[in-house]
């Protein structure tokens, strides 16, 4: 799940130009979780641009459950399901992550983009209303050692060796009120009976693999991930 | 060679001050709270843009301390500089004259006054002490041989009042594994926790040198009661700071760090005086507890 919360309405009003006719793209799988591009928050959004003066192209939304961050469904949403409006749109305002942005770009041959959403983390949908981050996608995970919590996430640090000397009560230097990442390692660690990981020494991470733009190709039985760190091949087991 | 290094194998008790660097150029207050120190430490602790707020550095805060005949413990942190910048830190260190370093992982960006900074550790203070032994070694940490190897007296830090203190414990045997040949502890208020955590780490054989802060008011002891992890000021010493006339403040001041000072005495290899700007107390605390260094 990628996390977005909507921009606030005069942010957006100051991207578009005089004249600029503007279609309004939403997403029915996270931004819609997350209330800030669902279809209703995307017809809401045109309806908003109407009642400020904007030309309004036209809107669309992916359906429910389905993701903007996928070119073939965004060019058949676009170049044919809402293809006159489409053509007809000097730009594109897309309520989604930064990865549907690019999307809309692509699928609109290089079309001109507005972002409507910050893109704040990538989360567990812990219940319906709340969304929060464990994984920072680092490309080297290393929770077999931390009883499934990442330090990297949790710490405000990103601490691989144990917690630094700012925790009180359990909770970080950054926020009295946020728990010590490290501390809820040691109690998970004590409580799986593995607090022996804690002893070993970590190396530092090796960035490379953070590195962006970083790709994955995914080829029959074998997949090949690219980034600074090189190409790793995988065999994918289908 | 590090006249700290020295004093510690000898395994004499050893005294080490702090100063902080200021925000600006002008370091002659800085010199001089350090030149007060001179007759009574072994060593100086330089921070590394303390709580997060920027300062001129402590790698030339050392230097200049070096020039004029003093020994600085160079305080390093992890926050501000990826694993390239650390390790030529260390080496640009060396080339001035610093043998000591303090290897810690810093205040987070947030709590200090450029909050918008991007917190790098990049390395964290085990990996840090790690690559500075490394260096030591003849090697950098990507294992390319150096043209020349520093000599680093390396040290970190611990936490004795920490709850629950067995992480503190893990992380410190990692320092030591990684390279630390001595620890210097956030402030001590409790001698009794302290001899606690020093007998669970025995083992250890590694010098630990106590932290001292000078207590300057109740309301002081109290901020850091709510704000300071790690620090807990008992309620004994609170009161007996609340029942003293501020004009008699500066005495109990050195009254009550003589006495922790001489508390701790028979349980660490030292202590390290942390004035916080009452510098000119140092000397008379030293004496008060009739420690040389």
């Amino acid at each position: 799940m990628h996390a977005t919360i909507q921009k606030p309405i005069d942010e957006i009003l100051g991207y578009l130009k005089p004249d600029e006719r503007v279609f309004v793209v939403g997403c029915g799988n996270c931004a819609a979780k997350c209330h800030s591009g669902g279809e209703p928050e995307t017809q809401e959004m045109a309806e908003r641009l109407k009642r400020k003066g904007i030309k309004v192209a036209g809107w669309s939304c992916t359906d429910s459950g389905v993701s903007l961050c996928k070119l073939s469904i965004v060019k058949k949403m676009l170049n044919e399901e809402h293809k006159k409006e489409s053509e007809q749109a000097d730009s594109f305002l897309i309520l989604a992550c930064g990865q549907g942005i690019h999307t809309v770009m692509d699928a609109t041959d290089g079309g001109m983009v507005h972002p409507g959403c910050d893109t704040i983390f990538g989360g567990e949908t812990v219940n319906d209303d709340f969304i929060t981050e464990y994984c920072s996608l680092c490309g080297e995970c290393i929770v077999e050692y931390t009883g499934g919590l990442c330090p990297v996430t949790l710490c405000a640090k990103g601490l691989l060796n144990g917690p630094c000397g700012g925790a009180k009560d359990g909770k970080c230097e950054v926020d009295r009120n946020r728990d010590c990442g490290w501390q809820l390692i040691y109690d998970r660690l004590i409580a799986l009976g593995r607090l022996d990981e804690m002893e070993k020494y970590k190396m530092p991470k090796n960035n490379s693999k953070w590195s962006r733009p970083r790709s994955l190709a995914i080829g029959e039985g074998e997949a090949t991930f690219k980034s600074l760190s090189g190409e790793r091949k995988v065999a994918s087991h289908a | 060679m590090s006249k700290l290094k020295q004093a510690l194998e000898s395994g004499r008790f050893v005294v080490t001050g702090e100063i902080g660097p200021p925000k600006g150029v002008d370091l002659d207050k800085c010199l001089q709270d350090a030149q007060m120190l001179r007759e009574h430490v072994t060593a100086i602790n330089v921070t590394d843009l303390q709580s997060a707020v920027l300062r001129i550095g402590s790698l030339a805060v050392s230097a200049r301390l070096i020039e004029r005949g003093l020994e600085p413990v160079y305080q390093l942190t992890c926050r501000d500089r990826n694993r390239l910048a650390l390790q030529s830190d260390l080496l640009s260190a060396w080339s001035l004259g610093i043998e000591n370093v303090l290897c810690i992982t810093g205040d987070h960006p947030i709590l200090g006054d450029h909050s918008e900074a991007k917190p790098v550790y990049d390395l964290d203070s085990v990996q840090l002490l790690k690559a500075a032994s490394t260096l030591n070694q003849g090697h950098d940490m990507a294992g390319h041989e150096l043209e020349s190897a520093p000599s680093f007296f390396l040290g970190a830090v611990v936490t004795p009042a920490a709850e629950p203190l067995e992480p503190q414990i893990i992380k410190m045997k990692k320092k030591i594994e990684a390279g630390a040949k001595f620890f210097q502890t956030q402030a001590i208020y409790e001698p009794e926790k302290f001899e606690q955590f020093m007998s669970r780490i025995q083992g250890y054989k590694v010098p630990v040198i106590a932290g001292i802060v000078i207590l300057k008011s109740a309301a002081m002891a109290k901020f850091m009661n709510a704000n300071v992890a790690g620090i807990s000021v008992p309620e004994s010493i609170i009161r007996e700071m609340e029942e003293t006339a501020k004009e008699d403040r500066r005495k109990k001041a050195v009254e009550l760090a003589a006495r922790i000072i001489r508390q701790v005495e028979p349980f660490c290899q030292g202590v390290h005086i942390m004035p916080l700007g009452w510098d000119e107390l140092v000397p008379e605390i030293i004496s008060e507890v009739g420690v040389i260094p």
